[in-house]
């Protein structure tokens, strides 16, 4: 009996910690939302309340009348799109190579990309905008694309080795004893079988493209800003407006939390799969 | 269908690890043969050199009349079944049969009539639109098989495809592989480590042991004839028993006890003259060793030794003995170890023996199915 309840005050000592966890990352988002809901009026009272006094949707049609918002999240989505599909053709192959055809390079070559997501991205930055600027991709959604596809490449290909790690080899040697050249049977073979752990990595790179700032911020100063960028500079002739900067950024945030909720499992599997593996 | 010829074949891994020694050997259009050899004896390179997946450091291959070193898998026109069956998980059955044919640019009515065709032989008509996750193993191995022959290929290769089934189904489809071979007649070259599939299955066998060929013969002529102490300990099971002895005259001298060894042997093995006086390994198998007071040999010699442990198999029984003369050590790294530091004899008695462990058993053994080797070359003596 001892035994037991000294095990269920550890139990209760973990979940409280995991409470206190989950509870540092939803309140901000909680209070978020609650602010995006209070009549303008409301916002800025002090003392702060955290619930609303009455629901408002305001804050909302503020934003969505607004020029630079849908045009930044447009933005957004392009970037983000053509920096997961750059990232994915880098990184499957590249990843598949490194995971099933170990050498002494292809560890490197992991480890390289390892240590790349070490760096600070802020010392990345003034690198990255000598390039693009002599490249003449300054402030061009493709000059972003580039420096988020830099961001996300490492993350991604780290994810896909692992995934690849627990593919057996004699897949792709059965293919090619069935009559496919070694990239047919990368292409028709191996990519269909890990298609969810690609889905996983997509949304990785997505996200990591999604919610990028300060790139963005040192990349581009008109045409292609992107939402996070537009939401930080919401201001009014009053100064910050904090109510629709809310409202704008709970909008911006829907679809990652969305698709996040629908594949939680999946994403979950995806960053434990190297560690359990087998 | 095709002859397959490998001439000096050597595989070297970075300069230091010599997989494959010198492997020549050909396999007869239509020819079932069979690798066996303990673990990392090569057998599982050799067939993947065949099939193109490993690259051949030096030597000659031939599939048919052409030189295939360095042509690619997809171009040797040779199937191959993988241990672990490789099916392709997103896939269905009938598709997974069909990808070959479908990387072949079959047409896809021909491709269809062939997958019905294959799925009737292996009994897999009802289980066509499944995923592979869906079938239970001995389906899986059937379907890794369908894909392997809807092709018509020269050869199929196949890597220990039977090792990941259970007892009962491994001794089913042992049978159905083999009679599908006869009735297809594709030269098959089949990679296991158990030799009684080995024996079983193949029309010849290469034995292999640390990447050298040690015989390619008939099972028959392997049993009966082994070229050496390792061929003759590695097939038949039990295993041969292995001892030092010595030749005095026509007397064998087995540590304190002695057996006479028949004209006949001398006859048919004219080489064991030469060795009387000197010492020699003597080999019995399991099945000449019985109960002298229950056997039905017509003619035997007799021998005593105590009895460490019965197991009564119902139409045999095993009995582990201690025989009292130096053991010898085949070379069979996955020969199981001993319990405890005796090693013991094995012998196959009749089921009507009486013997419980801590009795002293007459034996009965066969002296004309004796087995002699050199001890310094470890080579039988013929």
């Amino acid at each position: 009996m001892a035994e037991r309840s000294t095990f269920d005050m550890g139990r209760t000592i973990v979940q409280a910690l995991a409470l206190l966890l989950v509870l540092s990352f939803a309140v901000p988002y909680v209070y978020l939302v609650m602010t995006s809901l209070k009549p303008a009026a409301h916002v800025q009272q002090i003392p702060p309340s955290f619930l609303p006094n009455r629901i408002s949707v305001e804050n909302y049609l503020t934003v969505i009348n607004t020029q630079s918002m849908p045009r930044a999240f447009l933005s957004s989505v392009a970037v983000a799109v053509l920096t997961t599909i750059l990232s994915l053709a880098l990184s499957v192959p590249a990843a598949y190579v490194a995971a099933q055809y170990r050498r002494p390079i292809t560890v490197f070559f992991l480890l390289f990309a390892l240590i790349t997501r070490m760096v600070p991205a802020v010392s990345l930055g003034v690198p990255l905008f000598q390039l693009l600027k002599s490249l003449g991709l300054l402030d061009t959604t493709f000059g972003l694309v580039l420096a988020h596809t830099s961001a996300a490449v490492p993350l991604v290909l780290l994810l896909l080795a692992a995934f690849f790690d627990g593919l057996p080899k004699e897949m792709e040697e059965a293919a090619r004893m069935d009559g496919c050249s070694r990239f047919q049977a990368f292409l028709y073979i191996v990519v269909p079988v890990m298609k969810s752990g690609i889905a996983i990595s997509a949304l990785f790179a997505f996200i990591t493209s999604w919610n990028e700032f300060l790139y963005a911020l040192l990349l581009t100063s008109q045409n292609s800003k992107t939402a996070p960028i537009v939401i930080a500079e919401f201001n009014s002739v009053y100064g910050l407006s904090w109510g629709p900067m809310t409202a704008a950024a709970v909008l911006y945030s829907l679809p990652v939390v969305l698709v996040t909720l629908v594949l939680q499992k999946q994403i979950i599997g995806g960053l434990t799969f190297g560690a359990v593996k087998g | 269908m095709a002859k397959i010829s490998l001439k000096d074949i050597n595989k070297v891994y970075g300069d230091k690890f010599h997989a494959i020694r010198d492997l020549t050997f050909h396999i007869e259009d239509g020819e079932f043969m069979v690798f066996v050899g303990p673990s990392g004896c090569g057998k599982s390179t050799a067939l993947r050199m065949i099939a193109g997946l490993e690259k051949i450091t030096s030597g000659e291959l031939r599939i048919g009349d052409e030189i295939v070193n360095d042509v690619d898998p997809k171009d040797r026109d040779i199937a191959m079944v993988f241990q672990s069956y490789a099916l392709y998980p997103h896939k269905t059955v009938r598709e997974n049969i069909a990808f070959p044919l479908q990387m072949a640019g079959i047409p896809r009515d021909e491709r269809a009539r062939r997958v019905t065709n294959a799925a009737r032989v292996l009994e897999l008509t009802d289980h066509l639109d499944r995923k592979p996750g869906q079938l239970s193993g001995g389906q899986r191995q059937r379907v890794a098989m369908g894909r392997a022959i809807v092709r018509q290929p020269k050869a199929f290769l196949m890597d220990e495809p039977l090792s990941n089934l259970d007892a009962k189904l491994r001794v089913q489809m042992r049978a159905e592989i083999a009679s599908l071979q006869r009735r297809l007649g594709v030269t098959t070259i089949y990679v296991t480590h158990d030799q009684v599939e080995a024996m079983t299955m193949g029309d010849r066998v290469a034995v292999l042991k640390a990447g050298v060929l040690q015989q390619v013969d008939t099972p028959q002529i392997l049993y009966a004839r082994p070229r050496n102490i390792f061929v003759a300990a590695f097939i038949g099971s039990p295993s041969m028993n292995l001892y030092e002895a010595t030749l005095d005259g026509e007397l064998l001298v087995l540590g304190e006890q002695t057996l006479k060894v028949p004209s006949s042997v001398f006859a048919a093995r004219p080489a064991i003259r030469e060795s009387a006086n000197r010492p020699v390994i003597v080999g019995i198998r399991p099945e000449d060793i019985d109960d002298a007071s229950v056997t039905t040999k017509p003619e035997f010699e007799e021998i005593d030794a105590p009895v460490s442990l019965v197991e009564a198999l119902g139409a045999e029984t095993m009995v582990h003995l201690k025989i009292d003369a130096p053991w010898v050590d085949a070379g069979d790294p996955d020969a199981v170890a001993e319990i405890g530091d005796e090693h013991t004899a094995v012998g196959r008695f009749s089921p009507a023996t009486s013997v419980r462990p801590g009795d002293t058993a007459r034996l009965a053994i066969s002296a004309d199915s004796l087995h002699f080797f050199d001890p310094e070359t470890r080579v039988s003596l013929w």
